[in-house]
């Protein structure tokens, strides 16, 4: 992938849902290095665009280019095979085992033996990888804890540690901080964007929480109605009437 | 990576072995052991699927049947080569769990289950009215097959690492899987049809000592008593199921043995240990040992 290049194209994409039109020619472009967040009201359709670029939906019309390659209509495993990994809004881990065996399993699917006859026998070491990110988010205490005795926090944390564990280049965060403390929102913040610069990261999010989108994000795209209204830097998106009027206006958090 | 033959496995096997030797095993108590193991050796296959990666099969009787055909049309034939009714049962076995697990496993939760049974109650179908194979009366009098010397394979759960913690997280969060770039899919078919091929090998070694091969190992309810199999052991536990069986086994012929309507006993046996010993006779011991997943811990 070339410094600097696009890595995320979305080219005109439209869902619908029976009647519904979630999404409405919507394009967005990220390139590798980035912080872009995708803000917007609830039922924007933030999450359908989410789930149309990770191959959870196909697309009613238009593309998906990540990497330069078509994802659209590819499978999920598929997408995250490529190295885009997604964290979700809703704590999605696997709850009846360790915090260890979480990330090790999420690791272990990029692990040589993966899926071959071989990993009957072998074991793939994954411990190095799967310790620096308990280590990174402070869970490493908590290794051998079932995944459902985790605080709110710390699930949220795990939540993105099974993402990175695939080892994606492009990570997509679904709301990270929802049902965070402030405190713990910064906190999460900051370590989302340290980890972000150390892996050479490029970041997808969806925020609710003002502060976070406008302290880590590079571009914010604002989405209303399943339409993209306005893109820019953050400062822009602020003081951008129309935003201010569909989104800002009405909620003031 | 484990010795292939851990201590105490061994002198499990060492012990069976010198079963038929000791001077109070009568034949008859010889072939409850053999049902004991068999039963147990097939609710453990089961238990991969349902206690591992959560897909409750209610057709592992097609499995067990389409095995115990295999081995009785060879041996009707005069072939009495017991590895090559295990060779025939496991070519057999898995062209049908191939075409089985490959449509089962596109669906989840219940509509696995009804699929496998559909396929079963065809499989059951087929050999009750087919002529070739007896009919309703299956194959009878069979010969002893002749048992060759060969060489135990053990291979302990603890061996299958990756593909186990896989199957956890399938079980745990399937849509989570996925996300990690898991083909779930695929891991699917693939213990279904490592579950079914150990089954049908069972089901080759019954005509052996059974004699026959008939219909009714074919149907559903004997689908059923595996799954009862692998509760009573222990969902999950692997070697529970195999105490389960064996359990079952015991229980059924002993109290037949005295009462015409032996079920009754057996069902109120059963339902108590489901109310009383939800875990089943292991589980509840080894729940936290095999499920609990301790990282680092081999």
């Amino acid at each position: 992938m070339s410094r600097n290049g696009v890595l995320l194209q979305v080219e005109g994409v439209s869902k619908s849902f029976g009647a519904l039109a979630a999404l409405t020619d919507v394009s967005l472009t990220v390139s590798a290095g980035e912080v872009v967040s995708v803000i917007g009201p609830n039922g924007a359709g933030k999450s359908t665009l989410f789930n149309v670029i990770t191959g959870l939906h196909g697309a009613t019309r238009g593309r998906v280019l990540f990497d330069g390659q078509v994802i659209t209509g590819r499978a999920p495993e598929a997408v995250n095979r490529l190295g885009l990994a997604k964290t979700f809004q809703i704590t999605n881990v696997f709850p009846g085992i360790s915090v260890y065996e979480n990330v090790r399993v999420a690791a272990q699917s990029r692990a040589p033996e993966a899926g071959r006859f071989t990993s009957l026998w072998r074991r793939p070491d994954v411990e190095g990888a799967v310790m620096e990110l308990l280590v990174a988010f402070g869970l490493e205490g908590r290794r051998d804890e079932t995944a459902q005795n985790l605080s709110h926090g710390e699930q949220r944390y795990l939540e993105i540690c099974l993402a990175l564990a695939t080892k994606p280049t492009l990570l997509l965060l679904d709301e990270p901080t929802a049902g965070m403390t402030p405190g713990e929102t910064r906190d999460a913040t900051a370590l989302i964007r340290r980890m972000a610069l150390a892996r050479g990261l490029t970041l997808l999010l969806i925020e609710h929480d003002m502060s976070v989108v406008m302290g880590i994000s590079d571009r914010v795209a604002v989405l209303h109605f399943g339409q993209k209204i306005a893109e820019g830097p953050p400062e822009a998106i602020r003081t951008n009437p129309q935003v201010i009027d569909a989104y800002l206006g009405g909620v003031d958090d | 990576m484990s010795s292939p033959l851990s201590p105490r496995a061994a002198l499990v096997f060492a012990a069976l072995a010198l079963l038929p030797l000791t001077p109070w095993m009568s034949k008859y108590y010889l072939l409850l052991a053999f049902d004991a193991l068999l039963f147990g050796a097939v609710a453990m296959s089961l238990d991969l699927l349902i206690g591992y990666t959560g897909l409750v099969s209610f057709g592992h009787a097609a499995f067990f049947g389409l095995g115990a055909y295999s081995a009785a049309v060879l041996l009707e034939r005069g072939v009495t080569s017991l590895w090559l009714s295990l060779a025939l049962s496991l070519v057999v076995v898995g062209l049908y769990a191939l075409l089985v697990s490959y449509f089962a496993t596109t669906r989840r939760g219940i509509y696995f289950a009804l699929l496998t049974l559909i396929f079963a109650e065809v499989v059951y179908t087929v050999f009750r009215y087919t002529q070739a194979f007896g009919g309703s009366d299956g194959i009878q009098g069979l010969p002893a097959p002749s048992v060759l010397p060969g060489v135990l394979v053990d291979t302990p759960a603890r061996n299958y690492y990756l593909v186990g913690r896989v199957l956890a997280a399938i079980r745990e969060n399937e849509d989570r899987a996925r996300f990690l770039g898991y083909d779930v899919q695929r891991y699917k078919m693939g213990v279904c049809m490592i579950s079914a091929v150990l089954t049908g090998l069972a089901g080759a070694l019954y005509p052996g000592r059974a004699a026959y091969a008939t219909p009714d190992l074919l149907h559903w309810s004997i689908s059923g008593e595996f799954l009862i199999m692998v509760m009573i052991g222990g969902l999950g536990t692997l070697v529970g199921p195999i105490i389960g069986g064996a359990f079952f086994i015991v229980l059924q012929e002993k109290v037949s043995s005295y009462v015409q309507w032996y079920s009754i006993i057996v069902g109120l046996v059963l339902v108590f240990i489901v109310l009383f010993v939800p875990k089943g006779l292991l589980g509840f011991r080894s729940a936290l040992r095999l499920h609990g997943l301790r990282g680092g811990s081999p």
